[in-house]
């Protein structure tokens, strides 16, 4: 059963694999970042124009809300086939993985802003109502008020979601863009095993992954006020093994 | 740059798309309520079990939830046949979800009996209730209340994550617009028509979700 797995072993486990899937994987971790990045700006604006209350800006509001309502709400495999049938349609000429990063900007946009929006959310309204009482203008209050108070509210979240984009960028493989997953189908290709080929893209995907979502768990605890840190910790102390006698 | 839309095909076809999100819909149900027995089998191992149960449901979780289901399911459709075991795409699908969804709600469950508070069921032992009691009117509200919300997110998000069931072949909403597409070849429309089914299904199901949730456990949903 295991023989074949066994006899490409050595062929399959060479310094070009090796290479090969790392390179993949830094192509993965590139869209993601850009796509995220380029989403979290993007969501930025989107948060400013819904926190608009003049009537003039109504209709942007309007508009900007449908977007993030629907775009939360359709699947990123969807996502990708209209963005590249879309931008063939139109005739442009602009390459695949260019198209599955544009739809990570499409979709990363919609949910970070929804992100940023609960974060800002988060400060007390008295500040703002503090802010007004001192006559800070709008750009001001957003500056010097709400980010500074609530960028470590925004941050974890904001970087949890960047990690799970990363898995989801897998799907980007089914349009032919050269990342992580399409790697092992090339290497599939090759004829080697699939046990041998997606293990090893699993354990990429883990490589990549795990760190990262540590480093955000590290952020978060890092990050979180000394009070939020005492509150969770009570938590923890209170659930756990010593909670069955009293149940029971 | 000129493209005149046609959704006359698309139009016609939308009876046989509605039955895909009949099975996107299945497909999601199915995973979410094995995925919550693995989820609920997890969180009480996680929280009652010996050391050693404990660890093995933490590498589950660790793995399933750092890693993308659609390499899982790559693994389990084309890697397992190599040692024997050869599954259907749909089996394959909906164990990949189950397994993967498992994963997650296991962390939910657990926060969610984690946040009953100790001071609450010594209450429950004061009033003189009866450890049934204590489940039913105490521990099990209160559950209910903090993870209903993030259940119903997760709900939603399986929705949107069957259609990874359309690249092996599980003829689902995005399988069937497939089809379509490529027997019409009016891909943009047949594609926005399908965006627009998702979002009309998932606001549907948070929207009744919500109404159940607020109705049956207080809980406070936002569907916006």
């Amino acid at each position: 059963m295991f023989d074949l797995i066994i006899s490409q072993a050595p062929r399959f486990f060479t310094w070009y694999t090796f290479v090969f899937v790392l390179e993949a994987m830094g192509r993965t971790l590139m869209m993601t970042v850009i796509g995220c990045s380029v989403g979290a700006v993007a969501g930025f604006a989107i948060t400013v124009i819904r926190s608009t209350t003049s009537n003039w800006m109504m209709l942007f509001r309007l508009a900007v809300t449908v977007y993030v309502e629907v775009f939360r709400r359709i699947p990123f495999l969807v996502i990708l086939f209209i963005v590249m049938y879309a931008s063939q349609g139109l005739g442009s000429n602009i390459s695949l993985s260019a198209i599955a990063t544009v739809s990570i900007c499409l979709v990363a946009t919609a949910f970070l802003s929804e992100i940023i929006r609960a974060g800002l959310e988060s400060v007390p309204r008295q500040q703002l109502e503090a802010a007004q009482v001192m006559n800070f203008g709008f750009t001001r209050t957003l500056f010097m008020v709400l980010l500074p108070q609530s960028w470590k509210v925004i941050l974890p979240p904001a970087f949890a979601f960047m990690v799970m984009f990363i898995k989801d960028t897998s799907l980007a493989s089914q349009m032919g863009v050269v990342e992580l997953t399409f790697t092992g189908k090339v290497l599939m290709n090759r004829g080697y095993s699939p046990f041998l080929v997606y293990g090893v893209i699993l354990a990429a995907y883990f490589a990549l992954s795990y760190p990262l979502s540590k480093f955000g768990a590290y952020l978060e605890n890092r990050l979180g006020s000394p009070q939020r840190r005492k509150s969770v910790e009570r938590v923890r102390a209170n659930s756990g093994p010593e909670k069955r006698e009293l149940v029971g | 740059m000129d493209y005149t839309f046609q959704f006359s095909n698309v139009i016609q076809n939308l009876p046989y798309l509605l039955k895909g999100a009949v099975l996107t819909l299945e497909i999601a149900f199915v995973s979410f309520w094995l995925g919550s027995a693995i989820g609920l089998a997890g969180a009480m191992a996680k929280l009652h079990g010996g050391r050693l149960l404990r660890a093995l449901v933490s590498v589950y979780i660790t793995l399933f939830t750092n890693t993308p289901a659609l390499v899982q399911i790559f693994f389990l459709f084309y890697a397992l046949p190599d040692v024997g075991i050869v599954l259907e795409p749909m089996t394959a699908v909906l164990i990949g979800l189950t397994l993967n969804s498992g994963a997650y709600l296991t962390d939910i469950l657990r926060s969610g009996v984690e946040s009953v508070r100790k001071a609450e069921i010594e209450t429950a032992v004061t009033l003189g209730m009866s450890g049934l009691q204590t489940v039913r009117y105490v521990i099990l509200p209160h559950i209910a209340k903090t993870i209903y919300a993030p259940l119903c997110n997760f709900f939603v998000w399986l929705v949107l994550g069957s259609s990874l069931g359309a690249i092996f072949g599980v003829e689902e909403l995005t399988g069937r617009a497939i089809n379509i597409s490529t027997a019409n070849l009016r891909t943009i429309e047949t594609f926005s028509v399908v965006a627009a089914i998702y979002v009309a299904l998932t606001f549907i199901a948070s929207i009744a979700l919500g109404l159940v949730g607020r109705h049956l456990f207080r809980a406070k949903i936002k569907v916006f």
